[in-house]
């Protein structure tokens, strides 16, 4: 598919961690370019006028993480202005309509209830972005620091975080998710709190690790020894350095939370009726698949399609700023 | 290693400890509860007050959790909420292994397909071959499994009338319940044949570039001979590392595609513990799903270290 997925992946994870810190070296600001210099690793792609550009360019080249890329920019649209595409309520029960098929007026069909299911279909990118995209944010905007701190500081503090990442690990996350929703009372609000409250983990994870290898480097010594305060080296000196593995944990993360969304959405842990969900609508269509098969057909081919979008976009995005997948 | 395996063992048994705090004291912690739940003729304050005693809910929590906790270590789980007549552990015995025999169905298909699917694409590296192994598997990686259990019931089910649409047979007849099977475990194992097929292919990649198959082919080996002794050989250790745990992993992830089929498994009646807040079955089903990944996770480490001596050396290195 690309040229990139060829090239040998190193086999420990210390060696990882080194050619990882060397492709992140490369779009380092001129803060640290003095100490930049010692560091091997520069190769020939240093000719981009900058590392984002570049990644930009190979972005750019790879078809699916475009179609990704469009697909997202509509479905956000959509769930913006909804309201003004189209003429029916998403709760708008008519009966004598129930369960037609795709006509001139109801161009995906009714559901049981008479309900415009294009409609439905298109109130449920809400949901789906909204567990996606934001629960994702949030998880990093915790992860991150909590993260960086255990790399940075280690000992007592990192000893917490590594038992609380291994506790969470131990399950798959849906089971966590599912056990924190139900615990808390199924509904959407509650089932982006759980994801949240399972989805720093990763981002712990990956920054705790990144830090823990950077903070051994020279240059961090050298910037120690200058009295730098630990606030500034964090933020200056590491973080732009995970800024590229960053961006791809989040991007990776939103097609598993599509999936979690539409899934627990099905399982009936989700959204709350009569708030549609593309999971939820192929819950519904359990009565009804084998006779009015537009009702489980669209729901299926949305969620499948957001999977397949995002994580488009998160390939691309591995392959466009060379993270390495095992770290 | 027996230091080694001992820490292991230390570690999973700290995790769990830990998992099981948080999850019991979550459960009792947060108000509301069973009796809350959609009831249709809500409960007086005389029977909560009887149904708290009964299952010693009014003790506080910290010594429901020593007594839970001495149960657990039984394998005990107590009494369920919504089927007093059964313990959890009996419940547990009943339906796991309808969600064992999909789940590990599932697995073994998804590794066998997207081992050999990796390896081919692997082998032929930057060619039409590897390109349609690898856009299938991302592919086929993103369809969830409850979506594609759907499509192929209506399809190969309701439309052609080739397979059953759910349900578990007769479980007398093998044959049947064969038959029933099918469906559930090609729709769930098909989307992991996605990155199992993604995991070997780049496993196999790294290990056909480094330098002792260089040296091989040097050596004038045949290709088959290089591939089967050299390749494979090296890269099959982190494959095993990542695809045993796929096994309790899918057996766990059965609950998606047990609601498409309605089986009667294990994850069916987790969901149902869920909906209905039934503290004691959700806890021990968590409970006896972590301790079935601890172990499995514990096997592969242990197994790592047997299969693969530079493990055990770095770790004495630390």
């Amino acid at each position: 598919m690309s040229d990139e997925t060829t090239t040998p992946q190193p086999q420990s994870a210390a060696l990882a961690n080194d050619t990882m810190i060397n492709h992140a070296l490369k779009n380092e600001p001129s803060l640290a370019a003095e100490e930049l210099f010692t560091v091997e690793g520069h190769s020939e792609e240093t000719q981009y006028a900058s590392f984002w550009v570049g990644a930009w360019r190979r972005f750019r080249r790879n078809r699916l993480a475009m179609f990704g890329l469009v697909f997202a920019t509509i479905i956000i649209l959509i769930a913006i202005f909804v309201p003004m595409l189209t003429p029916y309520e998403y709760d708008q029960i008519d009966m004598p309509a129930a369960l037609q098929p795709p006509s001139h007026e109801h161009i995906l069909g009714t559901d049981e209830l008479g309900r415009d299911l294009l409609t439905r279909i298109l109130y449920g990118s809400r949901p789906m972005l909204m567990v996606g995209v934001l629960t994702g944010l949030a998880g990093l905007c915790i992860g991150v620091p909590i993260g960086v701190l255990a790399g940075y500081l280690g000992g007592f503090f990192d000893w917490i975080v590594t038992r609380l990442i291994d506790m969470f690990s131990a399950l798959p996350w849906y089971l966590i998710v599912l056990y924190l929703v139900m615990v808390l009372s199924p509904s959407l609000q509650n089932l982006m709190l759980a994801m949240i409250i399972t989805g720093w983990v990763g981002s712990c994870r990956m920054m705790r690790g990144l830090t823990f290898s950077i903070r051994e480097q020279d240059y961090i010594e050298a910037a120690r020894a200058l009295g730098i305060p630990t606030w500034r080296i964090i933020a200056f000196h590491i973080l732009p350095q995970a800024a590229p593995l960053l961006l791809w944990g989040f991007a990776a993360g939103i097609p598993t939370s599509v999936f979690a969304e539409a899934g627990l959405s099905f399982l009936g842990m989700g959204i709350r009726p009569p708030r549609p969900s593309w999971g939820q609508m192929l819950a519904d269509s359990e009565f009804y698949w084998q006779f009015w098969p537009h009702m489980f057909i669209f729901p299926s081919m949305m969620i499948t399609t957001s999977v397949l979008a995002f994580q488009g976009i998160a390939d691309g995005l591995r392959k466009a700023l060379d993270v390495s997948e095992n770290i | 290693m027996l230091a080694y395996t001992l820490k292991r063992l230390g570690g999973i048994l700290i995790t769990l400890l830990l998992l099981s705090f948080f999850t019991f004291m979550l459960s009792r912690v947060v108000p509301g509860g069973p009796w809350m739940q959609g009831a249709e003729i809500p409960m007086s304050d005389q029977q909560v007050a009887a149904f708290k005693e009964k299952y010693g809910l009014d003790e506080p929590p910290w010594k429901q959790y020593l007594l839970w906790l001495r149960n657990a270590a039984k394998l005990d789980f107590g009494r369920t909420f919504t089927e007093p007549e059964r313990t959890v552990t009996e419940l547990i015995r009943d339906t796991l292994p309808f969600s064992a025999l999909v789940g590990g169905l599932a697995a073994t298909l998804a590794i066998t397909f997207g081992v050999t699917l990796g390896v081919i694409a692997a082998a032929h590296q930057d060619t039409w071959t590897d390109n349609i192994a690898t856009s299938y598997a991302v592919i086929i990686g993103t369809i969830p499994s409850f979506v594609l259990g759907f499509v192929m019931k209506y399809f190969l089910a309701a439309e052609l009338r080739w397979f059953p649409a759910g349900s578990w047979g007769d479980p007398s007849n093998w044959r049947d319940v064969a038959w029933h099977l099918i469906l559930p475990v090609v729709a769930f194992g098909l989307p992991a044949t996605g990155s199992v097929a993604r995991w070997t292919r780049q496993c196999v990649a790294e290990a056909m570039s480094s330098d002792y198959v260089r040296t091989a082919k040097a050596k004038g080996l045949r290709n088959t001979a290089v591939m089967t002794k050299h390749v494979l050989r090296n890269a099959l250790i982190p494959m095993i590392t990542s695809f045993l745990p796929l096994y309790p992993g899918m057996m766990t992830g059965s609950l998606f595609i047990e609601k498409v089929f309605g089986l009667p498994g294990l994850g069916k009646y987790f969901v149902y513990a869920s909906t209905n807040r039934d503290y004691p079955l959700v806890l021990g089903i968590t409970m006896f799903w972590a301790i079935l990944i601890g172990l499995t996770y514990f096997l592969t480490d242990v197994l790592y270290g047997v299969i693969d001596p530079r493990v055990r050396i770095t770790e004495r290195q630390q």
